[in-house]
């Protein structure tokens, strides 16, 4: 140090020795464990000096002033307060060192900082960026390994990324975490325990990551040379905020991207639905029919399907597959399809033979698949006055004859696709003028409204007493508006479909 | 929705409170999957404090009754109010689940 005083500030210790010299001494020198550093004039080596004086930092001596040629007390007072002068020279330049180291480290670290906020804006996954972050925080602490963790909210599986592989056992790891994450609080051990030096652990810090304002992950280094230190606990904490402003980013990139993708699929979904429903409505002698469907936002299984084919009975369904979005609008082709094929084709289809022979089609798939379809079929030849159906777990169906009670018609077996072999069996009602019979879908019924009443079957039964004399599309409209005015402007659920039908003269 | 499970006698008893419909049909669905994919299971569904179930929730029930069918189990429901069995009496599904009054109904039909 005193070396690199002298050479930095030669030319004010060569003033320092002229002034010596113009004060009558004959030699002025800077020594150090008794060997000459400096002196003035060159020829002269201070062998005998007159005056010492020792550079002192506390007790330590780091060298000493001689001087020859003069002598006394006042003279030796002059040269101990020159020593004294170079010493707090030597103080200073010793602290400007250190500041300097300091200030590069912390250069590099900030420099480190920035290439991994910048190099993290391509990585689009958690483990990435934790896996990113862990390897700058052990090259950056300078540690022997660490690991990161991240617990997302379930069903998401925890991970747990260590460099290298197996640095500390997994149960250890996320019992740190535990605790880490439950006092909210970095975790540092300097002294091995019996426990982690049985692990080859020497020091340890953990810092909790906050995601979303609590602890969802943390960051763990081991083994640092000399322990983890206040700058370093001070860094790691700014690569742990830095990791969860990253997570937050990716997880909510994440999310929107997911909502992208099931809106998209909402809207195929709804356009599958929509485009498969007949255009237009069937002209049935003997018959006024209206029907409508409003798919929900999270598009359900409903459909209705006509089938007019000339001399042979008009045939209509309504179904409702359970579950809901895409899975649920390609089931409901499914079986729509199933019940429009056996009608269309057999030879002489029934509700009942149209309902069995789809069911044998659909049990396997939907068995495997875990789901169900109610459906109701009607035949209606023309000139007869009589609906034959069959009604497979579908409800609600509301059948009101002139002159009489609107009543529910419950179904005469379990829904498409529960059992194997369930019976069906064809039912009959009489369609006359006047008779009305309202074939809907749970969407009406299940409508919820206030304090999460729904609107329930003996509201639609009560409505359609009143209404029964109006056309059917007006007794549909005036149903669609009274449900959406039970839901007081709440989203609709589920879809809501309805098929009226009504007896009129020939 | 909340839903609470315990077991008593090898019996996997399950507790559904408030509306069991597709908003709230997961956990349930959840522990029906792991419940009954064990050979033999006996479980109880207890609808006692049930308020309503949509057609998601009944497709969840009935892929777990076969499921447990299909493994040698048995599936119980138990203490439906009038609402909730109004549905599986229109659905017909009233015919294809063992339905008992209460729960110790339930229980004593297992011992059986």
């Amino acid at each position: 140090m005193l070396v690199a005083l002298l050479s930095s500030q030669y030319t004010r210790f060569a003033a320092l020795a002229e002034a010596w010299l113009s004060l009558g001494a004959t030699a002025f020198g800077i020594y150090q464990d008794g060997r000459p550093l400096v002196y003035w004039p060159a020829s002269h080596r201070l062998m005998r000096p007159s005056l010492m004086a020792p550079i002192l930092r506390g007790d330590e001596e780091l060298g000493e002033i001689r001087v020859t040629g003069v002598k006394g007390e006042a003279f030796q007072q002059r040269l101990r307060a020159d020593a004294a002068l170079i010493a707090y020279l030597l103080q200073l330049e010793e602290e400007l060192q250190l500041m300097t180291a300091d200030l590069v480290i912390s250069q590099d670290q900030q420099l480190a900082l920035y290439r991994l906020t910048q190099s993290m804006r391509d990585l689009v996954t958690v483990e990435e960026i934790l896996r990113a972050v862990l390897a700058e925080a052990i090259h950056m602490l300078k540690a022997q390994g660490g690991f990161a963790a991240f617990e997302p909210l379930a069903p998401d599986t925890p991970l747990l990324i260590q460099q290298p592989d197996g640095v500390l056992p997994h149960a250890f790891t996320w019992e740190l975490y535990r605790q880490c994450s439950t006092s909210e609080r970095l975790i540092i051990c300097d002294e091995a325990s019996s426990e982690t030096a049985a692990m080859g652990v020497r020091s340890l810090l953990h810092v909790p990551i906050r995601i979303r304002g609590r602890v969802m992950a943390s960051l763990g280094l081991v083994n640092r040379s000399g322990g983890f230190d206040a700058p370093g606990i001070k860094l790691a904490c700014a690569l742990a905020d830095q990791a969860g402003i990253q997570v937050e980013r990716t997880l909510l990139y994440q999310e929107m991207f997911q909502q992208t993708r099931m809106r998209a699929e909402m809207e195929l979904a709804r356009r599958v639905q929509l485009d498969l429903l007949p255009r237009t409505l069937p002209r049935i002698a003997g018959l006024e029919i209206y029907a409508e469907s409003r798919p929900a936002r999270q598009v359900g299984g409903d459909f209705y399907d006509f089938i007019v084919e000339v001399e042979r009975p008009f045939i209509f369904a309504v179904g409702d597959v359970t579950g809901k979005g895409m899975s649920a609008a390609l089931l409901m082709t499914m079986t729509r399809t199933a019940i429009h094929s056996k009608s269309q084709f057999m030879p002489f289809p029934t509700p009942e033979s149209v309902m069995r022979q789809s069911n044998e089609d659909l049990y396997n798939d939907f068995t495997r698949v875990g789901v169900f379809a109610t459906a109701f079929v009607g035949q209606y030849a023309v000139g007869s006055q009589r609906l034959v159906y069959a009604n497979a777990g579908h409800a609600p169906v509301i059948y009101r004859p002139v002159g009489g009670e609107a009543v529910l018609l419950g179904a005469e077996s379990t829904a498409l696709g529960i059992l194997p072999d369930a019976h069906f069996r064809n039912q009959s009602l009489r369609l006359a003028p006047g008779d009305v019979l309202v074939v809907a879908t749970d969407g009406f019924s299940d409508m919820c409204g206030a304090d999460d009443t729904t609107f329930g079957i003996e509201r639609l039964l009560d409505l359609v007493n009143r209404l029964h004399h109006l056309a059917p599309e007006t007794l549909a409209m005036v149903l669609f508006e009274e449900v959406d005015r039970f839901g007081q402007g709440r989203e609709q659920d589920d879809d809501q479909t309805i098929v009226v039908i009504k007896g009129a003269a020939m | 929705m909340d839903m609470r499970t315990y077991s008593t006698d090898e019996i996997h008893i399950l507790e559904i409170s408030g509306r069991f419909d597709a908003n709230t049909v997961q956990p349930v669905a959840t522990w029906l999957e792991q419940t009954t994919s064990t050979p033999g299971a006996r479980v109880l569904i207890n609808l006692t404090d049930t308020t309503f179930v949509d057609s998601t929730a009944l497709a969840t029930l009935v892929q777990a009754l076969k499921r447990c069918q299909q493994m040698q189990g048995d599936l119980y429901l138990c203490g439906m109010r009038h609402p909730v069995h109004k549905i599986f009496e229109l659905t017909r599904l009233d015919k294809s689940f063992n339905i008992f009054s209460d729960k110790d109904c339930a229980l004593q039909a297992f011992v059986k």
